[in-house]
């Protein structure tokens, strides 16, 4: 079965619930794995609100389809493929420096495409992009925080955040290769990147890592279903059940 | 009984399910019930949750629907919104007083000082900015040492 996503709105929705679910499912894999307990918790909670935040876009997805499908359809029942989170938040939880690079790279960007969606023609849309934003926010702080803490803490971990910055900044490109779709719900997307880059290069340069140059690379764009190795090994992790067992209810 | 009373009859009920991770205070006082509607007999609940991913959401609903339904209201709509958004500026001082007491620091904005809920003391410092529930950080007091939950400003 193939779930088609038929309309502009809708596409920019399916990106947009699709990036924060991938990325909470990769801090639901912390769980019992972070560094201390109290940061443990905080991971699994930082994957709760994610979580969260993306049933809330796929209701209004499901809503807005009209196709008689519920928000766990679009979560269990697509294939690879037919998923459009942005690269970055798909990528391993290498060591904890990772985990903190992405959530802050991701941070930084979500603020701003959902502080331009508060000016959502769609009532529902706004109001949600108001809720996540004080999520969003809190987020941030913490994870530049940690960048903060790794980038000036010890050589190790001052190493293990530039190894981090110096990966995932390959997949930076891509957020800002905004298409028609992005560009006709998100307003001033020059302004956007501007925004990113001065947040982001302001905390790198506090945090003592240099930051690598954003350069285009020969990846097809996440926005037409092209990823990188890790999200199907993902998928059919979050998925087995619900396709093992089809229908399954608890 | 004409639907005003009816009205006030749901709020009394609604105000006696207690906040499953915060048993003292109950659901209005959290700001999650936002209305009451009675329309031709019809009762319509309008709830909003505190965070999206609060894993509590459920729990509300089922809980408001088993009190009601122990006094006698069997067909009631719960209805959740997420606009207006869920602030802790809802909660009253009666109401934050009373977190205090249960050893759970309340909500301060503006960067004001958080306050020890054991000793009172202001020299406090954060933790995790994520503590018990999504909801509350955790701090330590420097004064008497001790942990405790924070209920994060929203």
């Amino acid at each position: 079965m193939v779930i088609s996503i038929d309309t502009n709105f809708a596409r920019l929705l399916v990106r947009l619930a699709d990036t924060e679910l991938i990325l909470a499912q990769r801090l639901c894999e912390m769980c019992s794995r972070g560094p201390f307990l109290e940061e443990d918790i905080a991971l699994s909670n930082l994957a709760l609100d994610l979580l969260g935040r993306a049933e809330e876009l796929y209701k209004l997805l499901a809503e807005t389809e009209g196709k008689e499908l519920a928000a766990d359809d679009y979560v269990y029942r697509r294939n690879e493929r037919e998923f459009f989170c942005y690269k970055l938040v798909e990528q391993p939880n290498t060591d904890f420096a990772w985990v903190i690079a992405r959530q802050y790279l991701h941070d930084v960007y979500a603020k701003s495409v959902f502080t331009r969606l508060l000016q959502s023609d769609n009532s529902k849309l706004a109001g949600l992009s108001e809720k996540v934003l004080k999520e969003i926010r809190y987020s941030l702080e913490r994870s530049k925080d940690w960048m903060l803490r790794l980038g000036i803490g010890t050589e190790e971990s001052n190493h293990r955040l530039q190894f981090a910055i110096d990966r995932l900044f390959r997949f930076v490109p891509e957020l800002f290769a905004f298409d028609t779709v992005d560009l006709q719900y998100i307003a001033d997307t020059e302004g956007l990147i501007e925004e990113w880059k001065m947040e982001v290069s302001d905390t790198l340069r506090t945090a003592n890592i240099q930051e690598p140059e954003l350069k285009s690379t020969h990846l097809r764009d996440s926005r037409e279903g092209f990823h990188t190795e890790y999200l199907g090994h993902l998928l059919s992790e979050m998925q087995f059940l619900p396709r093992a067992y089809p229908d399954a209810t608890w | 009984m004409v639907s005003s009373s009816v009205t006030e009859h749901i709020w009394e009920l609604l105000k006696q399910v207690p906040d499953p991770e915060i048993p003292t205070i109950n659901l209005v006082e959290l700001g999650v019930v936002r209305n009451v509607e009675v329309v031709e007999g019809n009762i319509k609940v309008i709830i909003t949750p505190t965070y999206t991913g609060c894993p509590a959401k459920q729990l509300f609903v089922d809980l408001i629907r088993e009190q009601l339904a122990a006094s006698g209201y069997h067909d009631v709509e719960i209805e959740t919104q997420l606009y207006p958004v869920w602030t802790t500026d809802w909660l009253s001082e009666e109401t934050k007083t009373k977190l205090l007491q249960t050893g759970i620091s309340p909500p301060v904005a503006d960067n004001k000082p958080v306050v020890c809920p054991h000793c009172g003391s202001k020299q406090t410092k954060v933790i995790s900015r994520f503590g018990a529930t999504p909801c509350q950080a955790l701090y330590t007091c420097n004064s008497c040492l001790e942990p405790f939950s924070y209920f994060k400003c929203h």
